[in-house]
């Protein structure tokens, strides 16, 4: 028993370290118990479902209502998008711009809770097998969801945007304020490192800088909202409790970057625009969320 | 009390070996429970820490048959999957086995409302140690919100699975 607990002991302090030994046991264990945890999620899944769909039969008529609304008013979103994709197609094709590589993904399924009161993660049924790697940004239909810290073969840990290690470089449209979302383990994820006089107010939408180049730009996390404490904390377009399916974004920092023959007349620039190109343009990825709040 | 033969039956070895082996599986089982997402059903978050559970109620039953390195397996295995700090549920696991076995007169024999009223005691303990070492560990103040939420629903779901127990202690007694 003395034993037991000296050594519960001694594990805390040394596993403070994160040694290859402590992350390699945490794989394995996670891989050794992620079919078993598939097997027990299945039913949850379609309890789930249940819960769900009788939830929307009761709000049927109104969601109809809603989404007529929402349906005249995205059509003209789209009118929109359409004549400003032309343009900037038109743009690109004239000042020769590098765009973002497009961005392939893995699809699977959430099949473990965090379990523990004191980290944020949860695990994936997709793993290395299917070409996940750590670093990796996970979102859901909403936005972002959390990163990748650790793969097995078939398994792998995502830690979420509130969990206290988690710290993710964004940009508060449309300011073009950079800053840091840090985690606290409390459902609102922080904003730190904010310019002393950013013109940021509560609603702006907050989405990856991609400074790092770990993370895709551009991804949607959330609105910004001003909190009791006096941190302006940052509400996830996600909802936590409700993550499903989820999205691996396998995203490769573009390092190396092909020599361009840029049009004769636009020579002295075309260092300017290089180097500006990866930062401003979003990828075509994600325009779905626009105007969903 | 009958007289045991030298060499015991292989019904009464795998009895015996029943009663070690499966309080253990089911407590792991039960560890392994707390990860799988049932909360997400009703759109909440909440991972009842079931594993402690097992821990209390074997403390106070038949600590025989469930030793401190079966805790401390428990506990290691919470802290590896919920990717935690490696020990601190283990410790705080041990730690709460510990007391319960020291003061499990005070709950054998008695009502089940008292033997509940143990388990909101351990719990509270439990919860209050992890909170502090978690502090400790992190070197910053945790909010202890998603503690007590855990136990609260850990707590409440005792019952269900003291039954469950009782059971299984149950069969393995008549077998063993």
């Amino acid at each position: 028993m003395i034993f037991m607990v000296t050594l519960a002991a001694a594990l805390l302090l040394l596993g403070r370290a994160e040694t290859y030994v402590v992350d390699r046991a945490r794989q394995v264990v996670t891989d050794l118990a992620a079919p078993l945890l598939e097997l027990a999620s299945r039913p949850v899944s379609a309890a789930r479902r249940v819960v769900e769909s009788t939830d929307q039969y009761a709000y049927v008529f109104d969601e109809n209502e809603r989404l007529r609304e929402e349906n005249a008013r995205l059509l003209a979103w789209k009118e929109a998008a359409l004549k400003l994709e032309a343009k900037v197609a038109r743009f690109e094709a004239l000042l020769n711009v590098q765009v973002d590589p497009s961005i392939n993904y893995v699809t699977g399924r959430v099949v473990g809770d965090s379990g523990g009161p004191f980290v944020e993660t949860i695990i994936a049924n997709v793993g290395s097998s299917q070409g996940v790697e750590s670093g990796q940004a996970v979102i859901d239909s909403d936005g972002l969801i959390g990163r990748i810290v650790a793969t097995g073969s078939e398994a792998s840990r995502i830690l979420l945007l509130t969990d206290l290690n988690s710290r993710v470089p964004v940009v508060v449209e449309p300011s073009q304020t950079r800053a840091v979302l840090a985690g606290d383990n409390s459902i609102w994820p922080r904003l730190e490192f904010l310019p002393a006089l950013a013109s940021v107010s509560a609603g702006d939408r907050v989405v990856t800088s991609g400074d790092g180049g770990l993370l895709p730009p551009g991804l949607p996390i959330g609105s910004l909202v001003q909190a009791d404490d006096g941190f302006l904390r940052v509400q996830t377009f996600s909802d936590r409790s409700r993550l499903d399916m989820i999205r691996v974004l396998q995203y490769e920092f573009p390092r190396e970057i092909d020599a361009q023959d840029a049009p004769a007349a636009l020579q002295p620039v075309t260092s300017e625009v290089q180097s500006e190109a990866p930062s401003a343009s979003t990828p075509a990825a994600t325009p779905t969320t626009e105007g969903g709040t | 009390m009958s007289f045991e033969p030298i060499t015991p039956s292989s019904a009464g070895r795998a009895g015996k070996i029943a009663l070690l082996v499966l309080p253990f599986l089911a407590g792991f089982l039960c560890m392994l429970l707390s990860f799988v997402p049932f909360s997400r059903i009703f759109g909440v978050e909440i991972a009842p820490a079931f594993g402690l559970i097992a821990i209390y109620y074997w403390a106070v039953q038949r600590p025989d048959v469930f030793p401190p390195y079966g805790v401390f397996a428990i506990g290691l295995f919470y802290d590896l999957l919920s990717a935690g700090p490696l020990g601190l549920w283990a410790l705080v696991y041990l730690i709460v086995f510990g007391l319960v076995v020291s003061q499990r007169q005070l709950m054998i024999g008695r009502t089940f409302s008292l033997f509940w009223l143990g388990f909101l005691v351990s719990s509270i303990i439990a919860g209050f140690l992890g909170w502090v070492l978690a502090t400790l560990y992190f070197g910053q103040v945790l909010s202890p919100a998603p503690v007590l939420v855990q136990m609260a629903a850990t707590v409440a779901l005792f019952p269900v699975f003291a039954k469950l127990f009782e059971q299984l202690l149950r069969r393995l007694l008549v077998q063993g």
